[in-house]
């Protein structure tokens, strides 16, 4: 069973991801996580609906910039671990499109890639099981500072601590 | 030299206990070999034909005695007391025992030293000219910008899974060492009318498969958008470059494809959400980055010619040996020596522990306890005094480090080849052997003249052949090691690519093939026309024709 670290904290899925539109239903419902074409056609879920969309990692960030009202839910599909796109689609997500619900990865997940989204704006991460759920948080945390700005500390480092006194 | 601050030195241990943690999954079986792959790629590790390769990073090519006594020491405790150095910059060991990689990065954190991205798909060991600080000819001192450049690529949180490798390199002189141009960035580093410095950005350069002269997207960059205009670059590389076809999947292939001038939109729009943003440099911090590179206490000396010029008259070992490995110092009384490791029969790049331990030495004695190490695989000491040339240079010769031939025939740049590789289609290293056993008479080669040879035992270039004036390429010819070679590839600031003589040589034939380029040269240069100016103006012809005339 996939295992959902969010917030560097392993807790129950409470989000169902549905697959292709055909598996939808038509429901608008709470708690889905819609393909992103069948979201940007569909009608939009009221105020009150608790849903979101997922994205392939290689997708166009602009096509996302006026779907996401209403979304408290973005996944990023990442269709092998070594493909680094979904990274920069988090970052442009967060940085660019403000975008401030639940940033998910899911896919194929390696547990050390976890530092990589949690640096690049992603607050969950689904991974194989519980073993890798605590790898993934272990490995956040075993770096305790980095040169570069990211989406989490967007002040680099030479403005932090090298400030030339 | 960039000395760690309590920031880095936490960094790097921190990222060798994060390896470790790695490979003891690998070895419990946690992780798949393609999972582990990727994770020791990025630290530098191969597994190769005989045993798996650590390659250690030089960041742009320079080093303390003290690191190189360390590296001296990892050659003995955990190899097999030698070390080779890379035509990037680095220095590989090629029998380590993959469970004792995490203690060797440990060894190499104590002196500041890593492997980090040194191999895999992310950005690499940035390098520069290995006479950065030093030359007479240069403008600005690129290590100061190369080492902001290598702090902003460590573990980048989104530029660490690129399509493919990546590889920056800086070039601040007139003359271009760092090869800017078959690079997947180069930068020129130089300064504007006012004197301040700015960048000029080359990019879609590389070797490989499919080689390509870098296009310029941007002339004139201010320093402060170092940063943020490579994150530009970077950024719509990782978004757009190709992930389904390895070979197609550098950033040359993109930037093709889109054509230059769209690329450099791309960017500029990119760029312009990044400019002024928190990554612009601040004055503090290229002042700090600066300082870190100062000149050394240089003594006040006047230029020896006079004595140089009687020791040169009495010896004349010591004479060729200063006209083709010693190079003119900015500062007067001084002189910049280079060390090369290309002495017949020892694979181009070697070194022993023992040759290392001594270069140190001498780092230490003739100047301010630094070594630099240049794309050609030699060892530099960039700061001799004039007064002390000759001491070194007995000193190199016991040594084996003090052949004559920097920039000639024999200094031949060559990759590991199908000795020690696995991507390896032919040997390289019995080629450059048996073409440096040939060319043994020093005044032959001196009358030669620069002539850059470079050997690659597959498309993957790591011998630079494609920028060699000759350039020696292994491929497989249904099953059997054939050679192909080529003409006319240069590196330097009139870069260009070899061109293709004709079909591929049997391997016993490619001294006689060499031997005959050599003729034609001989026999249609114009005074001292370097060869690759004859080239230039004689075309390929000529040398066709006499390559493929039958054996007469």
């Amino acid at each position: 069973m996939p295992v959902l670290v969010k917030d560097l904290e392993i807790v129950p899925d409470p989000w169902r991801l549905i697959e292709s539109a055909d598996d939808s239903d038509g429901s608008t419902g709470d708690g889905c996580i819609f393909p992103f074409d069948y979201w940007a056609s569909a009608p939009r879920p009221g105020q009150a609906c608790n849903a979101g969309f997922w994205v392939d990692g290689g997708v166009d960030v602009e096509r996302l910039r006026d779907h996401l009202e209403g979304a408290s839910l973005v996944a990023v599909k990442f269709p092998a671990f070594a493909d680094g796109r979904g990274l920069s689609l988090g970052v442009l997500l967060r940085s660019r499109l403000g975008f401030g619900g639940e940033l998910r990865a899911f896919g194929d997940i390696l547990p050390d890639l976890a530092q990589y989204l949690h640096r690049s704006g992603f607050d969950a991460f689904l991974v194989e099981d519980r073993r890798a759920a605590e790898v993934a948080i272990t490995s956040v945390a075993s770096i305790t500072d980095h040169y570069q700005a990211s989406v989490l500390q967007p002040q680099p480092a030479f403005r932090r601590i090298h400030t030339g006194s | 030299m960039y000395q760690y601050q309590d920031f880095d030195q936490r960094f790097i241990e921190e990222r060798v206990e994060q390896y470790r943690e790695q490979t003891e999954r690998y070895l419990n079986g946690e992780l798949t070999e393609e999972q582990f792959l990727q994770l020791r790629l990025r630290n530098g590790l191969y597994i190769q034909r005989l045993a798996p390769m650590l390659r250690v990073a030089i960041p742009y090519g320079t080093l303390s005695s003290r690191q190189l006594r360390a590296l001296a020491e990892i050659s003995r405790r955990y190899d097999k007391g030698y070390g080779h150095l890379s035509t990037r910059q680095n220095m590989q060991f090629n029998w380590p025992e993959l469970a004792s990689v995490p203690d060797i990065l440990a060894d190499l954190a104590k002196v500041q030293m890593h492997a980090i991205q040194t191999s895999g798909s992310c950005i690499r060991n940035v390098t520069t000219d290995q006479f950065a600080g030093v030359a007479d000819d240069e403008r600005v001192d690129a290590r100061p910008y190369c080492e902001i450049i290598r702090q902003w690529s460590t573990q980048h949180p989104e530029f660490d899974w690129l399509p493919r490798k990546f590889k920056i390199a800086l070039n601040g002189a007139e003359s271009d060492r760092a090869a800017i141009h078959v690079h997947d960035i180069g930068i020129r580093v130089d300064r504007d009318a006012t004197g301040d410095v700015v960048f000029d950005f080359l990019v879609g350069g590389g070797l490989g498969r499919t080689p390509v002269i870098g296009s310029v997207i941007r002339r004139g960059l201010p320093e402060p958008h170092l940063l943020t205009y490579l994150e530009a670059i970077l950024r719509v590389y990782n978004r757009h470059g190709r992930r389904d076809n390895k070979y197609k999947a550098r950033i040359k292939i993109l930037v093709r494809a889109m054509t230059p001038e769209v690329f450099a939109e791309r960017v500029d729009e990119e760029w312009a959400h990044l400019k002024d943003g928190p990554s612009t440099l601040t004055t503090a911090e290229l002042n700090r980055m600066q300082g870190c590179f100062s000149p050394p206490p240089y003594p006040d000396l006047k230029d020896r010619t006079t004595e140089l010029a009687e020791q040169r008259l009495k010896a004349p070992a010591f004479n060729n040996w200063v006209q083709n490995n010693v190079s003119r110092h900015k500062v007067a009384g001084y002189a910049i020596a280079t060390l090369s490791t290309k002495h017949t029969g020892v694979p181009p790049g070697d070194v022993t522990d023992a040759q290392m331990d001594a270069v140190a030495d001498w780092a230490d004695a003739y100047g301010f306890g630094e070594i630099r190490i240049g794309h050609e695989q030699n060892f530099v000491l960039p700061d001799v005094a004039q007064e002390k040339l000759y001491e070194l240079w007995k000193r190199a010769t016991e040594m084996a480090l003090a052949a004559p031939n920097v920039g000639l025939l024999t200094d031949i740049v060559c990759c590991p080849g199908g000795d020690y590789c696995s991507l390896a289609n032919a040997k390289s290293i019995p080629i450059a052997e048996a073409i440096q056993r040939r060319y043994d008479d020093y005044d032959y080669l001196h009358d030669l003249g620069p002539i850059d040879l470079n050997i690659s035992g597959c498309m993957n270039a790591c011998g630079h052949h494609h920028v060699g004036h000759i350039g020696i390429l292994g491929v497989d010819k249904k099953g059997a090691e054939f050679y192909q070679v080529s003409i006319g590839g240069h590196a330097g600031n009139d870069a260009s690519l070899g061109r293709i003589i004709g079909p591929s040589f049997a391997r016993d034939d490619v001294p006689e093939v060499v031997e005959r380029i050599l003729d034609v040269y001989v026999d249609r240069r114009i005074d001292t026309e370097p060869f690759l100016s004859c080239f230039r103006r004689i075309g390929m012809q000529p040398f066709k024709d006499r390559v493929y005339a039958s054996a007469g």
